[in-house]
């Protein structure tokens, strides 16, 4: 493969990139900055003023419930990941090489449940959840004692709803990966005696790592602004960095702090992609292998 | 072979898609032409003057809005607020200059006079609807004063205690607050995560009066009472449903924070088992909360005269009562001449016996001047339960 060398002098590649930066200045870096420029006013009687003072950044490091629940909303992310992952890849995987005859009507499937609406989604299970909801009242059909599941308004109701809502992210970005491993390299390592599973741990899961690896970054980023969920199905029993956001806005008309928690919120979701990333750079530099 | 199915299923697969999107293309198309025959019919039917209205679900019915567009040629824009203090906000946010009138909750139609943004309604100008009102929101009416000054008229009131599905409790267990703290109702409570609704009923209870200049002991006591419904609270739910439907099925055996404006709608659709009481003083402060929408006029340079006919007409007693009863909530309304206007079911539904039981025993939900405080308190406490 050739690779072209181009100049910014290059008017055909200036005018090819100019719209969708201006678009990217215009859409994400001046209310980025916007954002991060209210961080510095005070409110008085629920009105901006602008004082450019540092009040509201002491309150933000002064009180640790803001760094308790934005610890929690990590914590929250990081566990939906490896959740999703560990369901959307198995699934995934099926659809790749085991299920292609229903592989168009599986997809569709999964496209219909990814389009419904989240509100609706997350709304649904708590009739599922619900002490007298649908899951209790299987298991009771079945010889458990009535009301064994009390999983809605639990911290563990919030992470169904959340996982459930973005596992297709991965299924999808980690079937695209699976079908386009080139099939004669598995069939080499098995002419080269290597069992199953280690074919599978030694050819298809580094090969998969791309379509892992964006699924798993697109769901964290994700679950850092998880609102529905932890709203609905939590119950207040894991309330996390967005609703601290909402309340923050909304309910204290404090747009100062809240525009304060969203950098918060902003600045740990890039560094610990950035520390994603080195990691991966660094798996890919020591294995000589695309990460 | 296997490739070779593959293969043919999808060439039937691109036949699909082909003539899948070229029907959608045509209902597209077929969609663009209707849609602009209707903005075309739209802009011909276009109403000679415009009002911007800001207001909670309910104010804009159509049974409402439309025959006051007919009746005066105007076009009312609705901007729907889902938070009062969000809605004050985007007013205070420069959105005043855009909007007309607005209804939201009592305390922040009134803080639209510190705002600036406030156009003050004159007493006499409205004497005829002040006289329809209950004495009790006659002019001059404090909880919407500024400076001696009326922010606006009120529109729909009830009060806040404990909601209570006497299916499972007596009322009578209910005459205090005590229960929410009470490990015999361990998961058994649902607070209404709306804003300072639920922080002030409590507050109450730990013999704080939250409408009143509070020091750092008061805020205290307020943190302990916080503290303690939580650890008994099953869940803190915003989503009204949510918390109708877990009160319905007994998994709530009580809901603090939403009084009246989470009962009425159940008891209009036959759930009269459920009531909203107002529990008995204690220790001399009363435990009730009066609740009020009102609506305003809003300073916008205009002046407009349409949007104050608009406000005589909100109050009216044949609207009110339209205002009253809506597919979501009902509510009390202040026009005395409306209540001739309900009927038997809806006056039950609405506890209209009860009325001025839970007035006379209730606080008058006002400005509290701490509320930044004592929200900042619940987000602490919340975070850390």
């Amino acid at each position: 493969m050739r690779i072209e060398h181009k100049s910014w002098n290059d008017p055909v590649l200036v005018a090819t990139v100019a719209p969708l930066a201006l678009a990217m200045v215009a859409f994400f870096l001046i209310p980025l900055l916007m954002t991060a420029v209210l961080t510095f006013q005070t409110t008085q009687y629920y009105r901006l003023v602008w004082t450019w003072d540092l009040k509201i950044w002491t309150e933000v490091f002064s009180k640790p419930h803001y760094w308790t629940i934005m610890m929690r909303t990590v914590t929250m992310a990081l566990v939906c990941v490896v959740l999703t992952v560990l369901i959307a890849f198995p699934a995934a995987y099926a659809l790749a090489t085991r299920l292609k005859t229903f592989k168009t009507q599986i997809q569709i499937l999964i496209i219909f449940a990814f389009l419904t609406d989240a509100v609706l989604k997350t709304f649904g299970w708590i009739l599922i959840l619900d002490k007298n909801g649908v899951a209790n009242w299987l298991l009771m059909h079945v010889g458990f004692p009535p009301e064994m599941l009390n999983l809605l308004f639990t911290p563990a109701g919030t992470m169904i709803g959340m996982v459930y809502n973005l596992v297709a992210y991965p299924m999808f970005t980690i079937y695209l990966s699976l079908v386009r491993i080139d099939r004669d390299l598995i069939l080499a390592a098995y002419d080269a005696g290597a069992s199953r599973i280690r074919t599978f741990f030694e050819v298809t899961l580094p090969l998969s790592r791309p379509g892992l690896y964006s699924g798993a970054v697109l769901v964290f980023v994700l679950s850092l602004g998880a609102f529905l969920e932890p709203k609905v199905l939590g119950g207040g029993t894991s309330p996390l960095a967005s609703e601290l956001i909402r309340q923050s806005f909304e309910t204290r008309v404090n747009w100062p702090l809240g525009a304060a928690l969203t950098v918060v919120l902003i600045a740990i979701g890039a560094l610990m992609l950035a520390a994603c990333a080195a990691f991966a750079l660094r798996r890919t530099s020591s294995t000589g292998r695309p990460a | 072979m296997k490739k070779g199915t593959a293969d043919i299923s999808s060439n039937i697969g691109a036949m699909k898609r082909r003539s899948v999107l070229k029907g959608m293309g045509g209902l597209g198309l077929g969609l663009a032409a209707a849609s602009s025959g209707f903005l075309a019919s739209r802009r011909g039917a276009a109403a000679a003057e415009s009002l911007n209205y800001m207001c909670w679900e309910g104010y804009n019915a159509p049974n409402i809005i439309e025959p006051f567009q007919k009746a005066k040629d105007v076009t009312v824009s609705i901007d729907l607020i889902t938070d009062s203090a969000g809605g004050f906000a985007k007013l205070a946010a420069g959105a005043s200059r855009d909007f007309d009138l607005v209804s939201s909750d009592s305390p922040w139609i009134q803080r639209m006079g510190p705002a600036g943004f406030c156009r003050y309604i004159e007493e006499a100008d409205f004497a005829d609807q002040f006289a329809e009102f209950y004495p009790q929101f006659r002019a001059p009416f404090e909880p919407l004063a500024f400076e001696g000054k009326a922010t606006g008229l009120p529109t729909r009131w009830g009060w806040v205690g404990p909601t209570v599905n006497t299916k499972f409790d007596k009322l009578e267990t209910w005459s205090s607050y005590a229960p929410v703290f009470d490990s015999a109702y361990k998961d058994k409570i649902c607070l209404l995560d709306w804003g300072d609704w639920p922080i002030m009923p409590l507050a109450l209870y730990a013999g704080v009066n939250p409408y009143e200049e509070l020091d750092a002991a008061a805020l205290e006591e307020v943190r302990k009472v916080l503290r303690a419904a939580f650890k008994n609270t099953r869940a803190i739910v915003a989503d009204l449903a949510v918390a109708q439907k877990g009160l319905i099925d007994g998994s709530f055996r009580a809901l603090i924070g939403g009084g009246t404006y989470a009962t009425s709608a159940l008891r209009m659709k036959g759930h009269d088992y459920i009531q909203s009481i107002v529990p008995e003083p204690k220790n001399g402060l009363k435990q009730g909360i009066i609740w009020m929408e009102a609506t305003g006029l809003i300073d916008n340079g205009k002046n407009s005269q349409i949007a104050a006919d608009f406000l005589k007409y909100i109050v009216s007693p044949e609207v009110a009562k339209q205002l009253a009863i809506t597919d979501a909530t009902c509510n009390l309304v202040p026009n005395s001449k409306a209540e001739a206007l309900f009927s038997e079911a809806e006056k039950k539904a609405l506890q209209m016996d009860y009325m001025w039981t839970a007035w006379d025993n209730s606080q008058f939900h006002t400005v509290a001047p701490n509320i930044d405080d004592m929200l900042a308190i619940w987000q602490e406490e919340l975070a850390a339960r």
